[in-house]
């Protein structure tokens, strides 16, 4: 009687299908965990995304869009321009190095609230001193591979 | 003696610029021990296991303690563990006992990291013998156990839970490995996919990503508001620091250690539990607490002593068990990865050398964040100051040399460190989790082949209820998790409407 209730649980798995067993059952705990907070949670999530959804778009709250949206798209043109440079110049380091000077002092830039000459220079002399630095540290001395 | 050839002027040097460089990113609002860790994770592949090792060690310890600083002259947690420190460190500063505050709160901590330390060398290893001893069964039971423990700890159980499975699911992606006993397919991906997918996402960018620019992305939204210059309070002039502060403080520092080292040890609980637990255990206990969040150094010692405490405490499930115990020891489980090392049961026996290295490093990072910190906390409360413009630049360059890295140099492994930066910052806004997150992507793979394996094996889906009398009492243990979860849950819902 016990082995027969207990053979309702027998499993057997198809080696050529084995790669999909788990991924099945943590996908399927997945959606019924998203349901149960969609549905427990509805109050909340609604709000959620149309705030979100305004700050965003500028439109409330006090999110710094220009910094914000800046830094993503300033770090996607430094990692597709080391990409491309690294063709250029394969195994030296040097595609990091230019690019890292340029975003350093881009990002910098666009983090600074007032500017003057003196936060300029500080700020100049910094992205060329420390992309530098770590350049000659990491793939110099260390032989790091870099971009 | 092998390991006294390892003992070199390199090695001990490592760890006090590791422990140096941790306290300057704890010390800054905003950046953690993990993110430490993060950035100088790839120095060590110039390193070997022992001396990258030293290096991450005297990082996460550093990291840790340098927390206290903001929290005492700026009011702000420097580390999320620190946040109990600011109860009584920021009243005392005001008081004209900054330079005190902190001197309790070092002296403190050495206790708590040399008591974790000794912790781990007498407890680990017996842990890992036990361990040995677990089928295939016990082991994928110990990994829902740890996840479990970590969800029904969050704010949420649900968004907990949900982040866990998550995190295994994301771990899925690539190839089940034929070496793993898979059949070599891709799944969970289209077609296009597999050039760069075909071994799933590398573990340090995704690390690196989320706890390295998600926090940069989140602070660049809020416009880099100036915390340092907000209410910052000066060292000059105070009262000075002496011992007599610890008398009568014997049973709060070694009972806040012990729960220090024991949150460390349950995976994925941060030391922010530690702190708080900690302190509000001191706070019932104590035969006076009534000056206690006013400026009682006794605030400060039960603080300091369970956040540092925790080191050690963490590093025993990942040592003994391959479970890290908080987001710092995630990343250290990739830097052993890199080195060709497998934490777990079998660690310790196997690298006896590495084992005693890793226990002398903890002991010496202790040791000098105690000297670094004691002799020259007034240049290091300055670090506060440097400007987030000059910082996270850098910290994105770094970033960005220790995905590239990782893997020999694949530049997938940058855009992974870029979709999960942003991912973090969107799992932020909705209200993810991270760490049982990363703590689900780290055991996926090894869920699924313990999973999968015991079902092979047996059959049958009642094995993992039926196996051993431990599969048994880890049944219990993952209902008792959740059970206390619930409890949690509806006591703060009770709570905050009778607030309302």
């Amino acid at each position: 009687m016990e082995s027969h209730w207990l053979s309702l649980f027998d499993v057997s798995i198809d080696f050529g299908q084995s790669h999909l067993f788990f991924p099945r059952i943590v996908t399927w705990i997945l959606v019924i965990l998203l349901g149960v907070i969609l549905l427990t949670r509805y109050r909340h999530v609604a709000p959620g995304i149309k705030q979100a959804g305004r700050a965003l778009a500028g439109r409330g709250g006090e999110f710094d869009r220009k910094r914000f949206f800046g830094t993503i798209v300033l770090t996607t043109i430094y990692f597709y321009m080391m990409g491309v440079l690294s063709d250029v110049f394969p195994n030296t380091g040097y595609s990091f190095l230019i690019c890292s000077i340029v975003f350093v002092l881009a990002l910098s830039l666009l983090y600074i609230d007032h500017f003057s000459r003196r936060l300029l220079l500080i700020v100049v002399v910094n992205a060329l001193i420390a992309p530098t630095l770590a350049w000659y540290v990491l793939a110099q001395l260390f032989r790091i591979t870099l971009p | 003696m092998d390991i006294l050839s390892h003992l070199t002027p390199l090695f001990f040097g490592l760890i006090a610029a590791g422990t140096l460089v941790g306290i300057i990113f704890g010390a800054i609002p905003g950046m953690t021990a993990t993110m430490a860790v993060a950035v100088c994770l790839p120095l060590t592949y110039a390193f070997g296991l022992e001396n990258g090792v030293a290096l991450l060690l005297g990082l996460y310890v550093g990291g840790i303690s340098g927390g206290m600083v903001p929290a005492v002259l700026l009011n702000i947690p420097g580390t999320p563990s620190s946040i109990t420190t600011t109860f009584d460190g920021y009243p005392m500063a005001q008081r004209g006992e900054g330079e005190r505050a902190l001197k309790t709160g070092i002296v403190a901590s050495i206790f708590g990291g040399l008591f974790s330390a000794a912790v781990l060398f007498f407890f680990a290893p017996i842990l890992a013998d036990f361990a040995i001893k677990f089928s295939n069964v016990e082991k994928f039971l110990i990994i829902l156990l740890a996840l479990t423990v970590i969800a029904s700890l969050c704010s949420n159980l649900l968004m907990g839970i949900f982040s866990g499975v998550l995190g295994v699911w994301l771990s899925l992606i690539g190839t089940y490995s034929i070496m793993d006993g898979g059949n070599g397919e891709t799944r969970l991906m289209f077609d296009w996919m597999e050039y760069y997918l075909i071994d799933g996402f590398s573990l340090l960018p995704v690390l690196i990503g989320i706890f390295g620019l998600t926090t940069v992305l989140l602070d660049a939204e809020k416009s880099f508001k100036d915390e340092a210059n907000q209410g910052r309070i000066s060292l000059k002039n105070g009262k000075k620091f002496s011992f007599s502060v610890f008398k009568g403080q014997f049973l709060n520092l070694v009972r806040s250690s012990s729960i220090g080292t024991f949150v460390g040890m349950l995976p994925g609980v941060g030391g922010s539990a530690a702190s708080v637990l900690a302190y509000s255990q001191e706070k019932n206990f104590s035969r006076d607490s009534s000056q206690m969040g006013k400026g009682a150094p006794q605030g400060i010692v039960s603080s300091e002593s369970s956040n540092n405490a925790l080191t050690g405490g963490a590093l025993v499930p990942l040592l003994s068990l391959g479970i890290p115990g908080d987001s710092t020891t995630a990343i250290l489980i990739g830097a052993f990865t890199l080195q060709g090392i497998q934490v777990g049961p079998l660690f310790i026996g196997n690298n006896m050398d590495t084992w005693y290295l890793i226990i002398i490093g903890l002991l010496v990072a202790n040791l000098l964040m105690f000297a670094i910190m004691y002799l020259a906390i007034k240049p290091i409360a300055k670090v506060i100051e440097v400007p987030k413009y000059i910082l996270y630049p850098l910290i994105i360059m770094m970033c960005v040399v220790g995905a590239y890295a990782i893997n020999y140099g694949i530049m997938f492994d940058v855009w992974t460190l870029l979709l999960f930066g942003v991912f973090g910052w969107i799992a932020h806004k909705i209200g993810l989790e991270t760490v049982p997150l990363i703590i689900g992507f780290i055991l996926g793979k090894s869920a699924e082949i313990y999973f999968v394996k015991s079902l092979e094996s047996y059959g049958n889906y009642s094995i993992f209820f039926t196996k051993s009398p431990i599969a048994m009492l880890l049944w219990a243990l993952i209902a008792m998790s959740l059970a206390f979860a619930i409890y949690i849950n509806i006591r703060n819902r009770r709570h905050a409407s009778m607030q309302s």
